[in-house]
């Protein structure tokens, strides 16, 4: 065992002294995430901005106004501004720094009241189809509930067609109101199972690059062979167990550092929000593991450093790509999320995804945890089965 | 080999020939190194077939043969490097099991292709593997800087061996063999691709380290590095050992003799008629301008045969003795030249 430290602490100096392990541990994975998170918008970072003139005033576009300004607002899904007129909206649109314009007429409340007629119209971007449809969604929604309302009171009135319809006072629109819903509709898949951008993009650099990183206890290996030291250390009073194990420690050791710095750079410089400390911790020591195994097994079936490399960084990548680390695989077929699932990418994600909900227990996470380690496990113990041919001094 | 005489070239004599000689240091003291039956196959090659031999302490035995002969293969199997198909190695009295840590720990191995890493320093690179042979604290402190002075390299101790030149990153490589103070150093070929300067300085640390009681094992196929180093030589060709003992048992041994050539004038019928006569003196020709002797042992009768001839009326000009050398034995057991 001391001799695997004393092999593993001479193996990280000389990596750190070369940088290579630095360049691909922190950064370029660091640079990367930075990127993609500003390049690549992912599906729950959709935002819009709308703008509203309320050419009415009254009490019931005042109500369709405070509807517009709050929940989306407070989601993050859109910026909603007021403007004073009809003409300062459209403005906003013609500059681009709106997408919707949302112009309530004068009289709108009145003929809510009376039961008129009444039309909100709505001035969307053409090249904004998606903000145009959660306004019409949202005006759509306050009309329903309008129309809701009527229903209700000329029901209560015992209102015969062909008779005038009962006028609409606030006291009677507040009670409705206050009725609970006869159907409540919850969606809470979004909240708890997707993380935000930067998380995402910051989580599959992480992955992907600890492949990288991982690679440099196997390829010191392959690179004593290539000096000539391996058949000196061969020759040394240790047990060929002892060269093996340093490799990995050397694999182990930078790869959970270079993960441990990725989830504080990105956390710090880009705001991520990986989840609960010893959950990510948990993950990231099993992400490592599963590395470790699957390149100390790649390199068991390389003849040379360069080639182990090299074959290492295609592994590495075909597993990223499979894994939803360049791509996240939410629209991708089927067969590919099936294909994933045999990735740790993939189970890496999916478990930041889930970290990513307000309350989540490492039960939540166990089943990612417990295939990564499974990945390093077997695909470790393959290479420690071939190790006896790999550890031959040419 | 060619030698002007005087002084005919000073010669390691043997000790001791285990075939040959009964009373060898093998059977004085305990051999360091015995291995017994050696044989490797690499799939259907036989790399090593059978090879045995001892080396007692303080003994110099050399393994002389051809590139591929199975000299490096026989000693990455002593060192434990390679695991041999069948064979006993015991070193310093503990054999050499897959495993065994413990006889290793008794031999210092010089690979023949560098075995240092480029990008430590020289003493980093020592220091690591004074730690691995089980070194620590002041005393591997101290063999690091005795070793750093002993191979010339201690101002050069904090600079990466990869700015080194090819003679200092050899001395240091042999450096590394001698940290954990071995009893059996094996030397691999040290002096391939090394400048004539920085090889007389490892031929002349060999010597040294011979001289101090450490037996060495050393492989080379260079005959004159083994005939200045070695007390004993086995020569090995496709993997067999075709003989082993002094060079003298091994010229004897294919029935090899010296020969005297005189540049003289006078009566050189009397003068060979009076060498004739000598004990050891096999044959003496007049030829033009000199005599032509075949002696069994030059060296020893050349002052006596010398007195003689002149004793006969002869004057003699100049004397060259011409001994057999290794690659003659060489030639002579596997029909081919040692460079072959």
């Amino acid at each position: 065992m001391n001799a695997a430290f004393v092999i593993a602490s001479r193996n990280i100096r000389q990596r750190i002294r070369d940088r290579s392990a630095i360049l691909f541990a922190v950064v370029i994975p660091l640079g990367l995430a930075t990127a993609f998170s500003l390049l690549i918008p992912r599906g729950s970072d959709f935002h819009t901005a709308f703008v509203v003139h309320d050419g009415d005033g009254g009490q019931v576009a005042a109500a369709l106004v405070e509807h517009l300004t709050g929940p989306i607002a407070d989601d993050g899904i859109a910026d909603v501004s007021i403007v004073s007129s009809e003409t300062a909206a459209l403005d906003r649109l013609e500059d681009g720094s709106t997408s919707v314009a949302i112009l309530i007429p004068a009289g709108f409340s009145d003929a809510v009241t009376s039961g008129a007629p009444t039309t909100i119209r709505l001035v969307g971007l053409a090249e904004a189809p998606i903000g145009t449809q959660i306004a019409q969604s949202i005006v759509g929604g306050f009309a329903s509930e309008v129309g809701a309302v009527q229903l209700a009171i000329v029901t209560a009135a015992d209102w015969q067609p062909g008779a005038p319809l009962p006028p609409i006072d606030p006291q009677t629109v507040a009670a409705i109101q206050a009725l609970p819903s006869p159907t409540r509709v919850t969606d809470t898949t979004l909240e708890r199972r997707q993380a935000d951008t930067t998380t995402f993009y910051a989580a599959a650099m992480s992955i992907m690059f600890v492949f990288f990183t991982t690679i440099h206890g196997p390829l010191g290996l392959l690179g004593e062979r290539r000096v000539g030291t391996l058949a000196r250390l061969l020759a040394a009073p240790i047990a060929p167990g002892s060269i093996v194990l340093g490799a990995a420690l050397v694999a182990f050791v930078l790869g959970l550092v270079s993960m441990a710095v990725l989830v504080v750079a990105t956390t710090m410089l880009l705001g991520a929000t990986w989840g609960p400390p010893l959950f990510v911790a948990a993950l990231c020591l099993a992400a490592v593991l599963a590395a470790m195994g699957i390149s100390m097994l790649v390199c068991t079936f390389a003849r040379t450093d360069e080639q182990a490399g090299g074959w290492n960084a295609m592994v590495a990548i075909t597993l990223a790509i499979l894994g939803g680390a360049m791509v996240p695989l939410s629209g991708a077929p089927e067969l590919l999320h099936q294909l994933g699932r045999l990735t740790p990418h993939a189970w890496f994600l999916e478990a930041v995804d889930t970290m990513s909900a307000s309350s989540t227990s490492f039960a939540d996470i166990l089943p990612a945890v417990t295939v990564l380690v499974a990945f390093g496990v077997v695909s470790g113990a393959i290479a420690l089965v071939r190790a006896p041919r790999f550890l031959v001094a040419r | 080999m060619t030698a002007t005489v005087p002084p005919p070239t000073a010669h390691p004599e043997p000790a001791a020939s285990r075939l040959v000689m009964p009373e060898s240091r093998a059977t004085i003291s305990p051999p360091v190194l015995r291995c017994d039956g050696l044989v490797k196959r690499f799939g259907e090659r036989l790399a090593v077939d059978e090879v045995g031999f001892e080396i007692a302490p303080g003994e110099t035995y050399g393994l002389l043969g051809p590139n591929g002969a199975g000299k490096t293969t026989t000693i990455s199997m002593i060192c434990g490097i390679l695991r041999r198909d069948a064979g006993e190695v015991t070193v310093a009295g503990q054999r050499l099991d897959p495993g065994a840590t413990k006889a290793k720990g008794a031999i210092g191995f010089v690979p023949q292709d560098l075995a240092i890493y480029p990008d430590l320093t020289a003493r980093e690179n020592l220091v690591f593997f004074g730690r691995l042979y089980g070194l620590g604290g002041r005393r591997l402190r101290g063999r690091v800087d005795a070793l750093l002075e002993v191979v010339g390299l201690a101002d050069r101790a904090g600079d990466r061996t990869d700015q080194f030149s090819g003679g200092m990153k050899r001395r240091l490589n042999i450096a590394v063999g001698l940290l954990h103070e071995p009893r059996l150093l094996v030397l691999d070929e040290p002096t391939v691709g090394v400048d004539p300067q920085s090889r007389n300085a490892i031929l002349a640390s060999v010597e040294e380290l011979g001289s101090g009681g450490m037996a060495i094992l050393y492989t080379t196929h260079y005959m004159e590095e083994a005939e200045r180093l070695c007390h004993r030589v086995g020569i090995i060709d496709e993997g067999r050992l075709r003989a082993e003992g002094t060079r003298r048992e091994l010229v004897a041994l294919v029935g090899q003799r010296d020969r005297v050539a005189l540049a003289a004038s006078g009566d050189l019928h009397a003068g060979a008629a009076a060498v004739h006569a000598l004990p050891g003196v096999d044959e003496a020709t007049p030829r033009d301008g000199g005599l032509d002797i075949i002696v069994t042992e030059a060296r020893r009768i050349l002052p006596r045969l010398l007195e003689a001839v002149a004793g006969a009326g002869v004057e003699i000009r100049s004397v060259e003795v011409i001994e057999p050398d290794l690659e003659a034995v060489f030639l002579h057991l596997t029909g081919k030249a040692l460079r072959d």
